[in-house]
């Protein structure tokens, strides 16, 4: 009796987890779909996307990088989150939905989700080796805005000439562009980054070159 | 469609090669290591490439898939069937209206457009192989950007015949950093991986080795400053379009010896006839 009262709790809880933080109604369409805006968007760096998922109740995050969690994660994927947008709620859909490990390492994180406020360029997260640079750590980032606007220029793969990139002014997000430019000394080592913004989402890989407009390149 | 196991590979063998894409495209050249799965067909068949477009092809795409060039040879034409029966999806042969081209040994020559998606099969991914067959020692070669080794080979050639007699699978330097091996694609087309807008995506199944090139990258062809590279070209003009600047094929016509040049790209062929007629 006890026994199927546990087990009934537990559901209600799964019910109410999948209700409050939503999976893709179609996971098999719905998640190529995403995967292929994904991919764009890191191909394509700095060209922003409108990612069509339902939004997770916590404004903290956002519906894009919560599609991209839903896209990417899966049980042979460790994810580390940052203290600001760590929830019990957050940890269970995680788990529900995408059966993914949650780290407290850095280091091994496959994904890292932080908003700019939390951003430390000490975190040591993994930019790869030089013999495996493919084992790095993504970071999936919840900026102030998107816009292709000053005051970050790209350039390098994915880009013809050059975009402007605007992910905000604060010292996260300032902390963040002057991340990526470090990655040019780094490369192949680095740091890809997917930043999110409501449903809008863009991507800048290790691969681009970053310069503030209104400073000589970086590297 | 139902959507279980839509495109043959399961959701989470999809979710692993979508991965190692994102890792291929932020890292121009560089071979992505992934557990490929066994596909139902036998390596040599292009697994690496059906893999790759299984694990990005979707419901609305329009797919396009050619062998040597033609859309009509035994392996494009079974690929193509395999996607129609387990993705449901359109198929087409006009290079223009497809969004995801999965080819062996050739780049259309019609120019591809943004948005458009190349997957190239791929038999042996690392081009320092032929010199080092240690996975190990060609992973650090690459890590080092110890690539002479690369134009030792190239120069042999050279000492050999006079001129670089490599003609197809010629090596290329991707973003100036990562030496590739663009696939058996003749060295003719090794200029249409430069600045491309569209993305190329690269499949190796018995390897099980993935890697990228974004659109607008620069991708050289190794060379020599007094032996620059050069491609391919033909005295004669295609037989059947009349074509001068595309890649040709060689045809016996008939017993007697007799032979014409013909454009190897089967629907630029026939798109140009449609043209001119
Ligand atoms: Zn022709």
């Amino acid at each position: 009796m006890a026994q199927r009262e546990r087990v009934t709790t537990e559901r209600m809880d799964r019910d109410a987890v999948s209700a409050a933080w939503p999976g893709l109604a179609d996971p098999a369409h719905d998640s190529q779909r995403l995967f292929r805006q994904i991919l764009g968007a890191m191909s394509e760096p700095g060209t922003l996307a409108t990612l069509a998922v339902p939004a997770p109740p916590s404004d903290a995050l956002g519906a894009a990088l919560w599609g991209v969690v839903l896209t990417l994660c899966d049980l042979e994927t460790r994810v580390w989150v940052a203290a600001d947008l760590d929830s019990p709620a957050l940890r269970q859909a995680l788990a529900f939905h995408t059966g993914a490990r949650i780290t407290d390492d850095p280091a091994s994180a496959d994904f890292a989700l932080l908003t700019h406020d939390a951003f430390d360029p000490q975190t040591p997260f993994a930019p790869g080796s030089d013999t495996y640079p493919d084992r790095a750590t993504t970071l999936l980032v919840v900026v102030e805005r998107l816009a292709n606007a000053g005051p970050s220029m790209l350039s390098g793969p994915g880009i013809e000439t050059i975009r402007a990139l605007d992910i905000g002014d604060s010292p996260g997000c300032r902390a963040l562009m002057d991340r990526l430019a470090a990655n040019r000394a780094s490369f192949p080592q680095g740091l890809d980054m997917i930043f999110g913004c409501g449903a809008r989402l863009a991507a800048v890989p290790r691969s681009t070159r970053v310069r503030r407009a209104d400073a000589k390149e970086v590297n | 469609m139902n959507g279980y196991n839509f495109a043959y590979l399961d959701e989470q063998t999809k979710r692993m090669i979508r991965r190692a894409l994102l890792k291929a495209v932020a890292i121009p050249g560089y071979q992505v290591p992934f557990g490929g799965r066994e596909m139902p067909m036998p390596y040599g068949w292009g697994t690496g490439g059906v893999q790759v477009t299984a694990s990005i092809l979707g419901a609305d795409d329009i797919l396009k898939v050619i062998d040597q060039g033609a859309d009509d040879t035994t392996n494009a034409v079974s690929i193509r069937h395999f996607f129609q029966r387990v993705a449901g999806v359109e198929t087409t042969t006009a290079t223009t209206a497809a969004d995801v081209i999965q080819t062996r040994h050739r780049i259309p020559e019609t120019p591809l457009r943004a948005g458009q998606i190349l997957v190239f099969q791929v038999p042996i991914p690392e081009p320092l192989r032929f010199i080092e067959p240690s996975e190990q020692e060609t992973r650090l070669m690459h890590a080092l950007e110890e690539y002479g080794v690369m134009h030792v080979k190239l120069y042999e050639d050279i000492a050999r015949y006079g001129h670089i007699a490599t003609t197809y699978a010629y090596p290329v330097k991707v973003d100036e950093r990562y030496v590739m091996d663009p696939s058996p694609i003749p060295k003719f087309d090794n200029p249409k991986l430069d600045g491309n807008p569209a993305l190329m995506l690269f499949g190796a199944g018995r390897e099980k080795r993935l890697y990228a090139i974004p659109p607008y990258t620069r991708v050289e062809s190794l060379d020599f400053e007094d032996h620059p590279f050069e491609i391919q070209r033909w005295e004669h003009a295609c037989a059947l379009c009349g074509s001068d600047h595309s890649y040709l094929d060689e045809v016996i016509t008939d017993d007697q010896g007799g032979r014409m040049f013909v454009c190897s790209d089967t629907d630029y062929c026939q798109s140009r006839r449609g043209e001119v007629a």
